[in-house]
């Protein structure tokens, strides 16, 4: 039981980082109509800011955190009125590319701005035996519960605001026609900014959650942003919800295999869960919570 | 024994045929003078390095640009003609590159081991074709993303097949058990290989499949309507994708002798999906074209002009990425027709200002 309970609130870690960043692919799948490849990158961008400025500004960590946010607003804005906005003529595929080469851009800055070195970044609470609790025999840390906390809160109040706002209503129009809803007087330059913005909050969020585990570097955020790209399918990208679903599914059930599996089987964790999925996808192609698209001829 | 001289006979006849369209298309058929232009010009780069006017490595990212060329071609086929996205292409060529080094070891000659790896992956691509007949859109490109995450997985891990993070070293292609290439020959073989990919794509896309493919890019159900079966002519482009990107895995392991696990991920295959968007879909040396821009651009000029701040070049290749895109987003073989016009713009306004001058006297 105390296994399980550790596993269960790693796997709540995990997954509330896989579910940020793929809360984000999704709000701009729907509202800008583009597969964002850069959402880990953006993020990995603004969790430098956040590791520069706490250990060389010497900044507290509850202070460096709002800033990351700041600046991670700034770079949606920037990313979206300097890049997607003017390449509205581009198409669909085109767009994923313009991603791409802000992936290339990205990964061209850090080094300039920050430097090659990675550089560490602590957890919002340091683990140690006085900041973590002892529930039937498992032992969690203070920052899990801080971190889980956190970023279901922060889901929660986007989910608020999208079903109860009117700009949420604003964005809920834009990502289901985005020319009839411009026509009928929503503003969706400004709901575009506006989901460009919270997906990079969002982002880089994940990005400091899960720094702590390694060191803030270029390469951190590529495997989470290969499995928010699968809990968005998992979930369906026709709702806001089911990613975050699909997310907390893929990192229990990873976190399960890897644990209960026998070793030769555990380090294919990961394969396990791809395929498992694959094969969900091939019984049902447009994930759990998934309408059918009914295309005109 | 008579039936398999006639075989025999028919099959000399046919080769002998298709050799005399061959040299009858070269003379008349202007895609195939720029083919045969296209492979002097990458050889004369191999002899100026040989005379010492260019470097010795620009050889081997000349080559990098020929495989990936090739690999490009195939995803071409995949998303400029029939409309369907992979991001699965870098596992593939990784599984080119490890599969002829392990059937090499096994004692398998050059191309034998070549062609059990491209029917593997046949294979692979059958099922994934499967696949796609039920999953649509977005959905179908992250499942193939997940098949390439599978094959990095398998990669890293399976050491029997790919020693893990060692990687796998390997020699020169031998080629019908005789033929020992050395690097310059090698280099000389993939760009003949590369051509031949182009002019079997060239037919492919004149044919009745080309057509098939091309009306199913646009509509689904009109190109049903019209009796293309779409489900026959999804598998056969995953197939021919994967196919094309196999060969350049083999290619890859040919040259460079080295492969490891590292190299294909994510962003391998999203520049190889930036290379066909910016070359220009449906157009084979657009497809170059694109590689040259991709790749070739800040390997050879960024990267010596910047090489002072570490990251400006990939900063420079970036935005060189989101310009063209936004320019030019049907391919930046088009420009071409832009200065076409911009030229005879030039040449009209000359004759203009000319009448205007005889009107002044």
């Amino acid at each position: 039981m105390s296994v399980f309970l550790q596993l269960l609130f790693r796997s709540l870690e995990t997954g509330s980082v896989f579910a940020l960043a793929s809360l984000g692919i999704v709000l701009i799948y729907r509202t800008s109509k583009t597969t964002n490849f850069a959402q880990g990158s953006i993020g990995t961008l603004n969790a430098f800011v956040a590791a520069t400025l706490l250990m060389k500004w010497g900044w507290s960590i509850w202070a460096v955190v709002p800033a990351a946010m700041v600046t991670a607003i700034i770079t949606g804005f920037i990313i979206d009125t300097v890049f997607i906005r003017p390449a509205n003529k581009v198409g669909n595929i085109g767009k994923q590319i313009i991603t791409l080469g802000l992936i290339i851009v990205i990964i061209g800055i850090i080094p300039w701005l920050f430097g090659v070195e990675p550089i560490p970044l602590p957890q919002f609470i340091p683990y140690s035996p006085t900041t973590t609790i002892t529930i039937l025999g498992a032992t969690i840390g203070y920052n899990s519960f801080f971190t889980i906390g956190m970023s279901l809160l922060l889901m929660g109040a986007v989910f608020l605001f999208i079903q109860f706002t009117d700009w949420g209503l604003a964005i809920r129009v834009t990502a289901s026609n985005e020319i009839t809803s411009r026509l009928m007087g929503v503003p969706t330059k400004s709901v575009t900014m506006i989901s460009w913005a919270t997906a990079a909050t969002f982002g880089t969020l994940a990005a400091i959650i899960v720094a702590p585990q390694t060191q803030v570097d270029i390469n951190m955020m590529g495997s989470i942003q290969v499995s928010a790209f699968f809990a968005c399918v998992l979930g369906g990208f026709q709702t806001f919800y089911g990613p975050v679903i699909g997310a907390y599914i893929i990192a229990f059930s990873s976190n399960m295999a890897a644990y209960y599996l026998p070793p030769t089987w555990s380090v294919w964790s990961t394969v396990i869960v791809y395929v498992l999925i694959l094969v969900f996808l091939f019984f049902k192609p447009v994930g759990i919570i998934g309408k059918k698209l009914v295309r005109k001829v | 024994m008579k039936k398999v001289l006639s075989y025999f006979n028919k099959i000399t006849i046919y080769i002998k045929d298709s050799f005399r369209r061959m040299v009858s298309a070269v003379k008349t058929d202007a895609m195939y003078r720029r083919f045969v232009y296209l492979f002097v010009g990458l050889n004369v780069i191999l002899l100026l390095s040989e005379l010492d006017i260019m470097n010795y490595s620009t050889v081997s990212l000349y080559a990098y640009i020929i495989i990936f060329t090739i690999v490009a071609l195939g995803l071409n086929i995949l998303l400029g003609f029939s409309g369907l996205m992979s991001l699965g292409t870098a596992g593939f060529v990784g599984f080119g590159a490890y599969g002829v080094v392990y059937f090499e070891t096994l004692g398998f000659p050059y191309e034998i081991s070549s062609l059990i790896t491209i029917v593997i992956a046949t294979f692979i691509g059958l099922a994934v074709g499967l696949f796609s007949l039920k999953v649509e859109g977005v959905y179908l490109a992250i499942s193939t993303l997940a098949v390439g995450e599978i094959f990095s997985q398998i990669f890293k891990r399976v050491t029997w097949f790919t020693n893990a993070y060692g990687g796998v070293h390997y020699k020169y292609p031998t080629l019908l058990g005789f033929i020992e290439l050395d690097r310059n020959m090698t280099y000389i073989f993939l760009s003949f290989v590369m051509v031949v990919m182009m002019v079997v794509m060239y037919h492919l896309t004149k044919s009745k499949t080309g057509r098939a493919l091309l009306a199913m890019s646009r509509s689904n159900s009109s190109a049903q309507a019209m009796g293309v079966s779409i489900s026959k002519y999804r598998l056969f482009s995953f197939v021919v994708a994967i196919l094309y990107a196999t060969i350049g895995g083999i290619l890859y392991a040919s040259f460079y002798r080295y492969v490891q696990p590292l190299d294909w991920n994510l962003m391998l295959t999203l520049l190889i999906l930036a290379m066909v968007v910016v070359g220009g879909m449906k157009s084979i040396f657009g497809t170059f074209l694109g590689v040259f821009i991709i790749y070739g651009i800040p390997k050879l000029y960024l990267e010596d002009l910047f090489s002072s701040v570490s990251g400006v070049a990939y900063l420079f290749s970036g935005i060189l990425i989101i310009v063209v895109v936004m320019f030019y987003p049907y391919g930046m073989i088009h420009v071409t027709h832009d200065i076409k016009k911009l030229y005879n713009k030039y040449k009209i306004h000359k004759q203009n200002k000319l009448k205007a001058g005889d009107g002044d006297e």
